[in-house]
C-alpha cells in the first residue's frame, strides 16, 4: 500500500465517519420526535420542554441543527451533557484514557495467547493440544460476554485476589496524569504497587472483553495456518529440506497473520460493543460506562459523542490494520501489478 | 488448489452423489451433531413451554415470596428468584421470546442484506458504491452500541428490540452476500447467461442467487444465535424486553444484584444463552463443513 | 555398469487415507533410471505421476499418503526405510525437483532472495558445512547467472510477483542445482507458460543436463517434451505404469492404445493434415479494419492517471462464411479482446467492426445479433453454472430467445443433447457429475441452442486432458459440417490449429502480425516472431523439428524484446 493509498483510504474513513454523524443524528434528533420531551420526561412541564428544545436548537430545522453540530465537533465541542451539566468533551476527555487501556490490554491479551495457540493448534493438527484449543476458542465464542464477566467476578469474589470493581485502589493515591494509562504512568513514575494494583484491576475486565476474540482470532490463526500448509510454496520449501520449525515459524506464520489482523479490525466493533457490558459490569470508569447512563437518562448529546468516539476506535484501528497488512504483504507495498 | 494437489486426492467416492457426501460428512461431525439436538432441544422448549414447564403460571408476574431465593433443588432445577418463581420454567419460556426475536430480526435483515449485496455486487459502479458505503457506516459502529442507541429511543420492548437488531444485522449479510457475488461474477457462465439473452433478473436471481444460498444459510443459522446474544445483552443492559416478560438477559441482570452468594440467579440464565448460542454455533459450522463455503 | 542404478523402485504400492478409508493410487510400480539417464514419466492428470515423485523425494502428504509397500533405492541405499534425518539430508542436495507452477512455488511476502539463502543454508548446514552469508550469496548468484538470469541482485531482492513466469521458473531450476544434485526431477516445468518461454525453459534444462551431466527425471503429460528432453519414457495411467521403454521405440511403435492416444493428441506440425477442409466461400461475414482497444483504469484520488494500455493495435481482419479462423498468440497477446469485440461484448475504443456489413454497435440494439454469434469458453468448470441442472442451462438460451414455446423445450433439448453426442437422461445431471470433455460438450449444446451462425471457440480444448481434446475437435468438425457454421478459433496450440483452422492470424502484443490461410502461415511464415513461435512448437518426430524454420536463440530475444507499442 503507497503513501496515497493509505491517505486515500483514509479518507474514505472519513467520509465513513461523515456518514456515521449523519445515521446517528437521524436516530437521535429525528427519530424520537421531540427529544426535549424525551429527556425530561412525561412529567415536565410544557414550558420546561419548550425551554429546553429552544436551549438545546431543537426549534430549528433540522439541516441547521446537523450543521451547527457537525461545525461543533470539528471544533472539539459536542454540546452540553444533561446527565453531568459538563460539557461532553470534557465528560469523554475524562472517560477515554480508561477505555483505552482496557483496549490495549485487551487486544495484548488475545496477541499473547490467541496467535500461537492457533499455530501450535495448526502444527499438531488433529492432536490432543488442537482439540483442546479448539474446545477453548469455541467456549470464548459462544459465552456470552455478561457471562464471561459474572463467572469472572464469582471467581474474584472467591478468591479476593482480584478487585472486583474499579480502576485503582483509591487508596493509593496514584492518579495517572501522563498518558493517562494507569500501567504506563506508573512505570514511568516508578511506583511499581500502582503497577501492580493497576495490573490486579484491569485483569478480569481485560479477560472478560477479550474471551470472544481469542477464540476467534485463534480459530483464524488456525485455519489460516491450516490452508497455508497445503501450498505449494510450503511444499517447495519441504522438498529441500528447510526444516519445519523455520517454516512454520518465519514462512508460513508471516504469510497466516494476514487473515487474523484483518478479521481483528473487522471484529473491533464488536469489541467496543462488549466493553459496555464489560464495563457496566465491573464499574470500569470508561467512555462506555458514560455512554451507558447517558442512553439510559436520553442524554442525546453524550450519546452521539460517544457513538461517534466508538466509530472512531473503529476507524483508526483499521487504518492501523491496513497499514500492518501492507507491511507484511509487499503486493499491497511495492512494484508494478500489485492491487487489491 | 493447484493441479499438483489435485492429483493427490483420490479418484474414488465419485459415485456418491454430493448430498450423500455431504450427509455422510455432517453425521461423521459429532459437534454438528450435537448442534442439531441442542437447536431441536431449544425450538422443542419455547413451542412445547405452556406444556412442559414445571411451573408454567411463573413465567409472568407470579410473587411467591416464601421460596425466593432457593438454590437449585429436585423442585426447582435451576433454582428460584428473588420473587420465588421457577428458573427453569422462566428459562423455558425465555426461549419462547429469543426465537421470536430471531425469525423477527433474520426474517427481515436476511432479505434486506442479500437483496442489498445481489444489486450491489452485481450492477457495480454507483449502486456499489453507495450501498457499499451505507454498509460500512453501519459497520464502523459497534452493533451493540448502534442498537442502544436505537433501542435508547424507543420505547424497550421486544418490537423494538428487534427493529434496533434488525437495524444493524442487515449488513453482515449484505457485505457477505457482496463477496460471494463478487467471486460469482467473474465466473465465465455469468457472461454466458448475458450471451445467451438472459434478463438481469434472470442472471441475478437464478444464476447468482443459487450460489450464494449455502454460504447465506451457514451465516443465517451461526447468526441466530448471536441475534438471541444480541438480544438478550440488550436487556441484559436494561434496554430490550421489559419484565414481566421472561427474557434471559433481563433475568441475569436482575439476579447479578444477588451476586456472589445466590450466584444460580444470574449464571442459570447466562448459561440457558450459551446453550442456545454453543448449539446454533455448531449447527453452523457442521454446515459449513458440510457445504464446504468460506463465511 | 556395475554400479548400482541411481534409481531404483520395485513394487511400489501407495494410497491415500480420508474419510476413514484408504484408496490406492500407485499400484506395483517399477521403475529404474541409471546415472547419466534422461528419464520421462508420461501421464495425465490424475495418473499416479506426481505421487510417484513425492515418495521418491519424501514429501508424500502426512499423514493421508501411505506406502503401502515395495522398495525406493537411492544409488543402492533403501529410502523407505531410511533415517528420518540421513533422509533430510539429501533433500535438495543429492535429490533435487523444479516444481511445476512458478507463482505458487514461492512464498508472497518473502524475497527470492530469502527463499535460496534458507534453501542453501539449511542444505549446508545438514551436510554439516557451516556456510557465511557472503559465501552463500556468492553461490546462489553464480547458480542464477548458470540459468542465465541476468542481474542476480535484483532477481534475488524481488518479490515472486515482481518477476516474470520464465524468470521465476528458472529460479526454481537455479534452487534445484544449487548442490549438483546426483538425481534432478524436473515436474511440468514451464506447462503453466506461454510456449516460447516454455521453449526456452526446456532448452536451458537440457543445456544444464548435458553440461553437468546431471541425471534427469522429466514429468510431463506432453510427448513431445518427452522426445525434446528424454532418452527413456515411463507411460502411466491410472496408478501403474503401463508401459515403457526407449523414446525412439515407443514413438515409433507404442503397444498400448493408451500410449496411442497419446500420441495422436499431439497434431503433426508438418506433413500431411490430419483434417484438411477449406474455406467454402469467400464472402465476408466478420469485418474489422483499424481496431483499437485501449484499457484504461480508472483513475484513482491522489495517484496519477494510469497509463492506458493497449490491448488490441490497428487490427484488421476478414472472416468470411465457413472459416474455421484461427487467432493465435500468447497470453496478454489481445487475442480474446478482439473476439470479445467481435461478440459485442466489448466496445473498440477506434475503428470499426462489421458484421454482415452492419456495426456490432448497431447490432447490440438488436436482439437477433445475440442469436447470430455465440460462444464456448475456455474453461467449462467456469461457464457452467454449478448449481443448474444440465437441462436448465440449455432451456435459457430457448427461453429468452422466445423462439421455442415452453412445451417443446424438452424435445429441444433432448436434440441439442443428441447433437453433441450425450445421452438424453444427462439433462438432469449437474455440473459436478460430467467429465470435463462432456461438460464443454454441454458447453457447445447451449452455444448450439440458438442457431448462431458463428460461434467464437475461445481455446475450448486447452483446459481438458490430451486424450479428450480430439474427441471435442472431432465434434466441432462435425458440427460445422451439418450446420454451415462458422468458427473463430482462439487458441495458443500451433500444432492444433494448423489441423483445424482454415484460415490464421497470429497476434504480438496486441498486433496482427501475420493473417493468412493455414498453408501460407505455416509454410512460409514472414513476420519473425510467427517464425519463433512455430520453431517453439514441441513436436513428436526429428523430421518436423528439421522441418521447423531456423530461429537462433538471439533472433528468438531479440523479437521477444521488441515491443511493438
Amino acid at each position: 500500500m503507497t503513501v496515497s493509498a493509505l491517505l486515500r483510504r483514509a479518507f474514505g474513513f472519513a467520509f465513513v465517519l461523515l456518514g456515521l454523524s449523519v445515521v446517528i443524528f437521524v436516530v437521535a434528533r429525528i427519530v424520537p420526535g421531540d427529544p426535549a420531551r424525551i429527556a425530561l420526561g412525561p412529567l415536565a412541564t410544557r414550558e420546561q420542554v419548550a425551554q429546553l428544545r429552544q436551549e438545546m436548537g431543537f426549534d430549528r430545522p433540522a439541516i441547521v441543527q446537523y450543521v451547527d453540530y457537525i461545525g461543533g465537533v470539528l471544533r472539539g465541542s459536542f454540546g452540553k451533557s444533561l446527565l453531568t451539566n459538563r460539557p461532553v468533551s470534557s465528560d469523554i476527555a475524562q472517560a477515554l484514557p480508561a477505555t483505552l487501556e482496557l483496549v490495549l490490554f485487551t487486544l495484548v491479551l488475545i496477541g499473547v495467547l490467541a496467535v500461537p495457540l492457533g499455530v501450535l493448534a495448526a502444527r499438531w493438527h488433529n492432536s490432543w493440544i488442537d482439540n483442546s484449543s479448539r474446545l477453548v476458542s469455541l467456549l470464548g465464542v459462544v459465552t456470552p460476554g455478561f457471562v464471561v464477566a459474572i463467572l469472572l467476578q464469582l471467581f474474584a469474589s472467591h478468591f479476593h485476589f482480584f478487585p472486583l470493581t474499579g480502576r485503582l485502589s483509591p487508596d493509593l493515591g496514584f492518579v495517572p496524569d501522563i498518558t493517562g494509562l494507569a500501567l504506563v504512568d506508573s512505570l514511568l513514575k516508578g511506583r511499581l504497587d500502582a503497577f501492580g494494583d493497576a495490573l490486579r484491576h484491569i485483569f478480569l475486565p481485560g479477560l472478560a472483553l477479550s474471551a470472544a476474540g481469542i477464540g476467534q482470532i485463534m480459530r483464524i490463526t488456525r485455519s489460516s495456518m491450516l490452508d497455508i500448509a497445503r501450498r505449494d510454496h510450503v511444499e517447495t520449501l519441504r522438498s529441500f529440506g528447510v526444516p519445519g520449525r523455520v517454516i512454520t515459524l518465519k514462512y508460513m506464520l508471516r504469510l497466516a497473520s494476514i487473515a487474523p489482523l484483518t478479521i481483528l479490525g473487522l471484529e473491533f466493533a464488536s469489541l467496543i460493543g462488549n466493553a459496555f457490558i464489560v464495563e457496566m459490569v465491573f464499574a470500569w470508569p470508561g467512555i462506555a460506562s458514560y455512554g451507558l447512563r447517558a442512553i439510559l437518562s436520553k442524554d442525546f448529546n453524550a450519546v452521539m459523542a460517544v457513538v461517534l468516539v466508538s466509530g472512531l476506535f473503529f476507524v483508526v484501528a483499521n487504518l492501523l490494520v491496513d497499514l500492518a497488512v501492507a507491511l507484511i504483504d509487499p503486493r499491497l507495498r511495492v512494484g508494478a501489478g500489485a492491487g487489491r | 488448489m493447484s493441479a499438483a494437489n489435485d492429483a493427490l486426492v483420490p479418484a474414488a467416492a465419485d459415485e456418491l452423489s454430493n448430498f450423500a457426501r455431504a450427509r455422510r460428512r455432517f453425521l461423521g461431525n459429532p459437534a454438528a451433531v450435537i448442534g442439531v439436538l441442542i437447536v431441536i432441544s431449544i425450538i422443542a422448549a419455547a413451542v412445547l413451554a405452556p406444556h412442559i414447564a414445571p411451573y408454567p403460571n411463573h413465567a409472568g408476574s407470579f410473587v411467591d415470596f416464601r421460596s425466593r431465593h432457593q438454590a437449585p433443588t429436585l423442585l426447582h432445577l435451576l433454582g428460584t428468584d428473588n420473587v420465588g418463581r421457577d428458573i427453569l420454567s422462566r428459562v423455558l419460556f425465555g426461549y419462547r421470546v429469543s426465537l421470536l426475536l430471531v425469525i423477527g430480526v433474520l426474517g427481515i435483515a436476511v432479505p434486506l442484506g442479500v437483496v442489498l449485496g445481489l444489486l450491489a455486487g452485481y450492477f457495480g459502479g454507483r449502486v456499489d458504491t453507495a450501498i457499499m458505503w451505507l454498509t460500512n457506516v453501519m459497520l464502523a459502529v459497534p452493533p451493540l452500541v448502534m442498537a442502544l442507541a436505537i433501542a435508547a429511543v424507543l420505547t424497550p420492548n421486544l418490537v423494538n428490540s428487534m427493529i434496533a437488531v434488525t437495524a444493524v444485522w442487515w449488513t453482515w449479510h449484505c457485505r457477505l452476500v457482496y463477496r460471494v457475488v463478487k467471486s460469482v461474477v467473474a465466473e465465465d457462465f455469468v457472461e454466458a447467461a448475458r450471451v445467451a439473452g438472459a434478463s438481469h433478473l434472470h442472471i441475478l436471481f437464478r444464476e447468482i442467487l443459487p450460489n450464494c444460498t449455502a454460504a447465506i444459510s451457514v451465516k443465517t443459522t451461526l447468526d441466530a444465535g448471536f441475534v438471541i446474544l444480541f438480544g438478550a445483552s440488550l436487556s441484559f443492559l436494561g434496554l430490550g424486553v421489559q419484565p414481566p416478560t421472561p427474557d434471559l438477559g433481563t433475568m441475569v441482570s436482575a439476579g447479578a444484584q444477588f451476586l456472589p452468594e445466590k450466584w444460580w440467579e444470574a449464571v442459570m440464565p447466562g448459561l440457558a444463552v450459551l446453550y442456545a448460542i454453543l448449539g446454533f454455533n455448531l449447527l453452523g459450522d457442521g454446515l459449513r463443513d458440510m457445504l464446504d463455503v468460506e463465511i | 555398469m556395475t554400479a548400482a542404478p541411481i534409481l531404483e523402485i520395485k513394487g511400489l504400492n501407495v494410497g491415500f487415507t480420508g474419510y476413514g478409508r484408504t484408496s490406492q493410487v500407485l499400484h506395483d510400480i517399477d521403475l529404474t533410471v541409471e546415472t547419466g539417464q534422461r528419464a520421462a514419466i508420461i501421464g495425465e492428470s490424475g495418473s499416479g505421476k506426481t505421487v510417484t515423485m513425492k515418495t521418491v523425494i519424501g514429501t508424500l502428504p502426512h499423514p493421508a499418503g501411505r506406502v503401502m509397500g515395495g522398495s525406493v533405492r537411492f544409488a543402492g541405499q533403501e529410502l523407505l526405510t531410511l533415517g528420518r534425518r540421513e533422509r533430510e539430508k539429501l533433500k535438495g542436495t543429492d535429490i533435487s525437483i523444479v516444481h511445476q507452477d512458478p507463482l505458487a512455488s514461492f512464498n508472497p511476502v518473502f524475497t527470492i532472495g530469502e527463499h535460496l539463502d534458507d534453501v542453501l543454508r539449511f542444505a549446508d548446514r545438514r551436510l554439516g558445512t557451516a556456510s557465511s552469508a557472503g559465501d552463500r550469496r556468492q553461490r546462489i548468484e553464480a547458480t542464477l547467472r548458470q540459468v542465465q538470469l541476468k542481474e542476480p541482485e535484483r532477481v534475488l531482492r524481488s518479490y515472486p510477483f515482481q518477476l516474470s513466469g520464465g524468470m521465476r521458473q528458472r529460479v526454481l531450476i537455479a534452487m534445484a542445482l544449487m548442490h549438483r544434485p546426483k538425481l534432478l526431477i524436473a515436474d511440468e516445468p514451464g506447462t503453466a507458460l506461454d510456449v516460447t518461454t516454455q521453449d526456452e525453459i526446456l532448452r536451458l534444462l537440457n543445456q544444464l543436463v548435458a553440461e553437468e551431466r546431471l541425471t534427469l527425471i522429466m514429468v510431463t503429460h506432453n510427448l513431445a517434451v518427452v522426445r525434446q528432453t528424454a532418452d527413456y519414457v515411463y507411460v502411466m495411467q491410472a496408478g501403474r505404469i503401463v508401459e515403457h521403454g526407449a523414446v525412439r521405440d515407443i514413438f515409433s511403435a507404442p503397444r498400448m492404445p493408451y500410449t496411442q492416444r497419446l500420441l495422436e493428441a499431439i497434431p503433426p506440425l508438418y506433413g500431411p493434415r490430419v483434417e484438411r477442409r477449406q474455406a467454402r466461400g469467400s464472402e465476408a461475414v466478420v469485418r474489422a479494419s483499424e481496431v483499437v482497444k485501449r484499457f484504461v483504469a480508472p483513475k484513482r484520488w491522489l495517484e496519477l492517471a494510469p497509463p492506458a494500455v493497449t490491448a488490441v493495435q490497428n487490427a484488421n481482419l476478414t472472416i468470411c462464411r465457413g472459416d474455421i479462423f484461427g487467432i493465435a498468440g500468447e497470453s496478454g497477446s489481445g487475442k480474446t479482446t478482439v473476439a470479445r469485440m467481435v461478440m459485442g461484448l466489448a466496445s473498440p475504443t477506434s475503428g470499426r467492426i462489421e458484421i454482415d456489413g452492419k456495426s456490432v454497435e448497431a447490432w447490440r440494439k438488436d436482439p437477433a445479433f445475440r442469436r447470430r454469434i455465440q460462444i464456448v469458453y475456455q474453461n467449462p468448470a467456469s461457464s457452467l453454472n454449478p448449481k443448474r441442472t444440465v437441462a436448465e442451462t440449455l432451456s435459457v438460451p430457448l427461453a429468452f430467445s422466445g423462439a421455442i414455446e415452453k412445451s417443446r423445450r424438452p424435445q429441444r433439448i433432448r436434440e441439442l443433447l443428441e447433437r453433441v453426442e450425450l445421452p438424453a437422461s444427462f439433462a438432469e445431471r449437474y455440473p459436478h457429475q460430467l467429465s470435463g470433455g462432456q461438460k464443454q460438450r454441454v458447453a457447445i449444446a447451449r452455444a448450439l441452442a440458438v442457431e448462431p451462425e458463428i460461434i467464437v471457440l475461445d481455446e475450448p480444448t486447452s483446459a481438458l486432458d490430451v486424450s479428450v481434446q480430439k474427441t471435442v475437435i472431432d465434434l466441432l468438425l462435425r458440427l460445422r459440417e451439418e450446420l454451415g457454421l462458422t468458427y473463430i478459433f482462439i487458441s495458443h496450440d500451433l500444432s492444433l490449429m494448423r489441423n483445424f483452422c482454415t484460415r490464421i492470424a497470429v497476434m504480438f502484443r496486441g498486433e496482427i502480425c501475420e493473417q493468412g490461410t493455414t498453408e501460407e502461415v505455416f509454410d512460409s511464415p514472414r513476420h519473425p516472431y510467427t517464425c519463433a513461435l512455430i520453431a517453439s512448437v514441441p513436436v513428436l518426430t526429428d523430421a518436423e523439428e528439421r522441418a521447423k524454420p531456423s530461429v537462433t536463440l538471439e533472433e528468438r530475444r531479440a523479437v521477444l524484446a521488441s515491443t511493438t507499442q
